[in-house]
């Protein structure tokens, strides 16, 4: 009964609005709409009519071309930035401590003891090819099982075409090459030798590569640090962080403002490429350290110890301290933002901060806390938050474990999984530097690792002067080694000592932000704002001709059942010329009437034959024969 | 339409009032809108990903080795050290001294004699020459008073020297200088640009540093890499500098990881015993990073880098993008600027600058100045050919200093530039226990060239490394597309009055041509009426009176005399186009629904009523 209701309102509205043929409706359409325009269509002289109709099109056809270009524009998801300079009570960054070089020489001495004997012999080969000299006869016979791991050879490269590899220790017990080798030396004025890395995937296997360097130094290095990592991996980690600088003894005197501080209120991390390294200010347990005042009174004060004397000689060449700022619960990337302090100098460091704040997906393609990218962050074991050095140093490992099968010394270990050494890995010197040098390894980190979206910079500005002075160096010295070692015998010197001032500098901070450029306020804004510019339309008038889609749908469904009717009658009287009219007749001629009244004839026949139901006919036709009763006091009430 | 339908004369008049406040408001924002219209935003964008190392130029600060310039340098170092002797009593081994004293006497040049060092007593105009030692009085306008580049000391004993217009000898400037270091400097390098202006350029890269004395390893992420990397770049002031990654050979080479490790990695050798004692007076490298297609100012934003110490250089890269004419007073290519780029790099407002200068230096002074490249025709200033030229460049200098040649108006900023944010820090090296060996295997590495072994304070480590791979882009945006301009007057005209361009237009309909066409009616009948006078008077003077009244009548616009206003724009339309009363139903479809319902209606409710 409601449906019929409804139905017959429905019925109601069409009849009061557009009439029963297309013509009509849009006649009435466009003399009742909103929009302006269509209106003119109708209204005005020919000529001017047909100047309406184009303009009209001209008009609907440019907002719908700039309603695409907003929305298209709505869909890139621009950001505006917006930059803040100003001053407030700031964080006071980490400040990450280190010494250049990560282990005391005199603690891992009996660990490298048979390396460096092995490098020395080697550079006395290379440096002085004359045979006998003093030092060999003095040396007890080297452990050459270490050197046949990872051999550096010399390259000749006399004969450019096939240059002759030379094992250096081989070479002593050939001195038929041993002589050729010295001969030439002295011959050429050119120097053809090169200094190359062997490496081989398995021992004794053919499948070896030399990486070849220009220069000796570096092959050196290159090579005492694949061979000092492999013996230092089998060290634990307790016995590593003894090994390393203590805190007592590096940081000598800290003040941060007023406060006094000292070495307690540094957290120590232990960091593969410097030892223990020291971090003020972390935030793991407590709050982190406001600091309100730029300047360099109200910074941090601190002097180290860095002990040149016990370098381990061939690993790290520079020596200072090795700081970095950072913010609080971040891991220190020491080898990618940290920056030098050199002994012997008073270094200021000036910090402006720069933050970053982005907005995430899918204006940017930023993570916010790294949970979504798809790499497994193994720094989350020193309980550190992601950031991208954290993520592509986890991704490298991650490559190197699968393919190697063992971690690489310098990252940290994922479960279950152990360092790679000589002994258990014999393969892995050959299989890290290959994987090192791989392009497409890098390519898969880079693209599968996301920036954060807040990005804190410390920009540093960085002077220096030399401290002590000479005036003031003597009781400097002094009071620094009586507070550490309670003696009065000065144990520190020029070589170790730094100084080190970090402070905010006069801007506290700048700030640049993310906000949306086109929020969907702004979007519907401006696609009413076309609309309105060229139509004079709103919301309204959309539905208005949403309203006349639908109704057209009615004349056209009213339309196809009449034509139906129409066929299946005449196919009916085809068959049957003589039969009198059923009840689809009587709908037919109801039908008609709606569009023809001549048809009258029709209606008496109506009130003495009522629509039996289940009848064939679609609904509203039949409908449209009951109007009556119900629409008299409906019409009425209008 | 509220005007015309509402009653009373004051509503009326309030009606009217607000469309004029509405009207009036809709111009002003609009104009508003126009004026921000060639406004811009600025973006920032961080994006990780693999990027381009930059170009790293190097340079010894000692232009050319001073032991292979000993022939051409002799003389005025001769003359430099008696100057010393003589006005501070400073000598280095008298023995030596008094034999070069003695030897000046015999060889002497022209240009030492016309610029020599001059000593001031106070400023009484007394100077002593540092040749005759006789004292004179010096004529002509002395120029450290309100010259810029002097800063005149309150000493009594001032050092400085004096150059004349070699045509007008009257004309003399006199360049004083409160200490005799920069005095001595300054007039060092004057006479020593003159020497190298007359060697050819094949002999100065000869005297200077080749790539192997200079580098003497080299290391970039991770591989080894050597003088093939490296490009030779001449500079005029620093001899042969040397540019990694130049990108001559068409490869960028391009780091995917950050950090010291796989950055460029390089051991220079600084040779400290054979620098230019008066040239240079610090030691060390200056380096400098730029884009590939960046000219190196190494002079003027080079960093310098400390022997005996590694230094290392974390870079942070950052890329900015202007937008050009209208929104900003920048240039894309250059192209756009009347001054010819002497380099053969992309612009940038300092090629613009030093062009401009070099470009008014030819056309002054007819020569070029050494330390900037040479244009089309033109050859570098020496004394033997231009005796006056130095006079000429001091007074161009100034000049461009005080922004009189216009080169700062014509140069205009790049639009877009690279850059890139160095934190250099210093540590010792190579530390105390590494030394030993580190400096005999660097010396292996020399090879047997070198005799001697080396020293700590011949070398220097350069680390040059991205801190991380986030490239910062600042870009300006348009804030405003047509676009947006249009929909933004949409809603101001939707917000006050509801109108759209089809108001403007029926505006304009109104107005123009509805209002051109009544008067071109008028103006018809008006000739009409001229016509006919005329004919009137051809035809015997037969005024008719009523002529004119008829005519008002006739027209049904000129009944009622309304302003043309808003009231008359929209009344207008009504009794002309549409003569039929307005009903607001449409037409048709209520008819229709009466008729329809006329017919059904008795039919259906006759049988209710019985």
């Amino acid at each position: 009964m409601n449906l019929r209701k409804y139905l017959i309102r429905a019925l109601h509205r069409l009849q009061k609005g557009p009439g029963y043929t297309y013509k009509e409706l849009l006649v009435w359409y466009c003399d009742n709409t909103n929009t302006h325009g269509p209106k003119r269509i109708i209204k005005e002289g020919p000529k001017k009519k047909l100047i309406w109709f184009f303009l009209t099109l001209l008009f609907a056809s440019l907002v719908f071309w700039q309603w695409g270009i907003l929305i298209n524009t709505y869909l890139s998801y621009n950001v505006t930035s917006s930059l803040s300079i100003g001053f407030k009570t700031m964080k006071f960054p980490a400040v990450t401590v280190c010494n250049a070089n990560p282990f005391k020489y005199s603690e891992v001495k009996h660990l490298l003891k048979e390396l460096d004997r092995l490098i020395e012999a080697a550079l006395e080969r290379i440096l002085q090819p004359t045979p006998g000299n003093s030092s060999e006869k003095v040396s007890p016979p080297l452990n050459l099982e270490l050197w046949h791991q990872i051999p550096l050879v010399l390259i000749d490269e006399h004969d450019k075409d096939n240059p002759v590899i030379l094992d250096i220790f081989e070479s002593n017990q050939t001195s038929a090459i041993n002589q050729t080798f010295a001969d030439n030396a002295t011959a050429d004025e050119e120097k053809k030798y090169k200094l190359a890395v062997k490496l081989c995937s398995h021992q004794g296997s053919d499948n070896c590569t030399y990486r070849n360097f220009t220069s000796a130094a570096q092959a050196v290095t290159e090579w005492y640090i694949l061979q000092s990592t492999s013996i230092l991996s089998k060290v634990p980690l307790q016995e590593k962080i003894r090994m390393g600088y203590q805190a007592e003894d590096m940081i000598l005197a800290c003040l941060y403002g007023a406060e006094p501080c000292n070495y307690k209120n540094f957290t120590q991390i232990y960091h593969p490429d410097h030892g223990n390294c020291y971090i003020f200010n972390w935030g793991m347990d407590e709050e982190a350290l406001n600091s309100s005042n730029p300047g360099a009174e109200f910074g941090l004060k601190l002097i180290l110890d860095i002990s040149q004397q016990d370098y381990i000689p061939y690993l790290s060449s520079a020596a200072g301290a090795r700081l970095m700022l950072h913010q609080q619960k971040s891991f220190p990337f020491l080898k990618d933002q940290g920056i030098y302090a050199m002994a012997g100098t008073e270094t200021s460091i000036g910090v402006l901060v720069d933050e970053l704040e982005r907005m995430g997906y899918p204006y940017s393609d930023c993570t916010i806390n790294g949970s979504d990218v798809p790499v497994k962050n193994l720094y989350s074991q020193y309980n550190t938050s992601y950031s991208i050095q954290a993520c592509l140093r986890s991704c490298f490992q991650n490559h190197m474990m699968e393919t190697c099968g063992c971690g690489h010394y310098m990252f940290p270990l994922p479960a279950g999984i152990s360092y790679c050494n000589n002994e258990a890995n014999p393969g892995w010197a050959y299989c890290y530097s290959s994987l090192r040098s791989s392009i497409k390894h890098r390519q898969i980190c880079i693209d599968s690792c996301k920036e954060t979206c807040n990005d804190t910079q410390y920009k540093m500005t960085i002077s220096m002067a030399d401290w002590p002075s000479e005036a003031s160096e003597d009781w400097i010295f002094h009071i620094l080694s009586y507070e550490r070692d309670m003696s009065t015998n000065v144990t520190l010197d020029r070589n170790g000592i730094i100084k080190l001032n970090i402070y905010f500098q006069e801007y506290n901070y700048r700030t640049i932000s993310e906000s949306a450029a086109t929020t969907i306020v702004w979007l519907l804004s401006s696609l009413g704002g076309q609309f309105g510019f060229w139509m004079g339309g709103s919301v309204l008038c959309l539905i208005e001709f949403g309203e006349i889609i639908i109704d057209s749908l009615w004349i056209t469904v009213i339309n196809l059942i009449s034509w139906c009717k129409g066929l299946k009658q005449r196919r009916a009287q085809a068959r049957y010329p003589d039969i009198p009219p059923t009840v689809s007749e009587l709908v037919e001629a109801h039908t008609n009437l709606g569009f023809q009244h001549e048809d009258l004839g029709a209606l008496p026949r109506e009130e003495g034959l009522p629509p039996e139901p289940g009848t064939p006919p679609p609904n509203y036709d039949s409908l449209r024969v009951q109007p009556p009763h119900v629409l008299g006091p409906d019409s009425d009430a209008e | 339409r509220r005007i015309v339908v509402s009653r009373g004369r004051l509503r009326r008049f309030i009606w009217i009032l607000l469309t004029l406040s509405a009207v009036g408001l809709i111009l002003w924002q609009c104009a508003e809108l126009l004026m921000n219209y060639y406004s811009a935003s600025v973006s920032v964008t961080v994006q990780f990903q693999k990027l381009p190392f930059p170009a790293v130029t190097i340079c010894n600060i000692n232009p050319y080795k001073y032991s292979s310039m000993k022939d051409y340098l002799s003389e005025l170092d001769k003359e430099t050290k008696k100057a010393l002797e003589t006005f501070y009593g400073f000598s280095e081994g008298k023995s030596k001294v008094r034999r070069s004293v003695d030897e000046w006497n015999s060889t002497g040049s022209d240009f030492f004699k016309q610029i020599p060092l001059l000593k001031f007593e106070d400023f009484s105009r007394t100077v002593t020459d540092l040749r005759s030692g006789q004292k004179r009085k010096i004529e002509g306008s002395v120029f450290h008073k309100d010259s810029s580049i002097v800063n005149s000391g309150d000493s009594n004993d001032i050092i400085g020297f004096q150059l004349c217009d070699a045509n007008n000898s009257s004309e003399c400037a006199l360049y004083t200088f409160s200490s005799g270091v920069n005095a001595i400097q300054e007039w060092y390098k004057l006479h020593y640009m003159n020497i190298m202006a007359q060697i050819p350029l094949e002999t100065k890269e000869k005297l200077s540093y080749s790539a192997d004395d200079l580098i003497l390893t080299c290391f970039f992420d991770g591989l080894s890499c050597d003088k093939r990397h490296f490009t030779r770049f001449h500079h005029p002031l620093h001899g042969n500098c040397y540019t990694f990654n130049s990108g001559e050979n068409g490869t960028v080479l391009s780091t995917s990881t950050g950090g010291s490790e796989y950055g460029l990695q390089v051991v220079l050798y600084i040779d400290e015993a054979d620098y230019n004692p008066f040239l240079v007076t610090s030691t060390g490298a200056k380096i400098i990073v730029h884009d590939q297609n960046e000219y190196p100012f190494i002079e003027d934003i080079g960093t310098e880098i400390e022997t005996a110490a590694a230094t290392s250089i974390g870079m942070h890269f950052t890329r900015s993008r202007k937008l050009s004419k209208p929104y900003s007073d920048c240039t894309e290519t250059g192209a756009d600027i009347p001054v010819e780029n002497l380099y053969n790099k992309s612009y940038s407002l300092q090629i613009c600058l030093h062009s401009c200068f070099q470009k008014a230096m030819v056309d002054s002074c007819g020569c070029a100045q050494y330390a900037q490249p040479l244009p089309a025709g033109a050859e570098y200033c020496n004394y033997k050919k231009n005796p006056n030229w130095m006079y000429c460049y001091y007074r161009l200098h100034e000049k461009f200093v005080k922004e009189q040649l216009g080169c700062q108006q014509i140069c205009k900023d790049a639009c877009s530039f690279k850059e890139w944010a160095l934190t250099t820090s210093i540590a010792q090296w190579p530390s105390t226990a590494s030394e030993d060996w580190m400096l005999r295997v660097l010396s292996w590495d020399k090879g047997q060239k070198l005799n001697k072994k080396l020293n700590k304070t011949d070398l220097a480590n350069l680390m040059v490394f991205y801190k991380d791979l986030n490239e910062r882009f600042i870009s300006e945006n348009p804030a405003n597309t047509l676009v947006i301009l249009l929909s933004n007057f949409g809603g101001q005209l939707g917000l006050w009055m509801s109108c759209s361009v089809v108001c403007v237009i029926e505006i304009v309909e109104v107005f123009f041509i509805d209002s051109l066409s009544i008067v071109m009616r008028r103006q018809w009948q008006k000739a009409k009426k001229w016509w006919s006078n005329r004919k009137v008077e051809r035809s015997g003077k037969a005024p008719r009176a009523g002529d004119p009244e008829r005519r008002g009548h006739d027209n049904p616009v000129c009944i009622d005399e309304d302003l043309p206003t808003f009231n008359t724009a929209l009344r207008l339309p009504l009794p002309q186009d549409s003569p039929l009363p307005r009903t607001p139903p449409p037409n048709y479809s209520t008819l229709r629904l009466e008729t329809a319902f006329t017919e059904q209606l008795p039919d259906t409710l006759e049988p209710g009523q019985h």
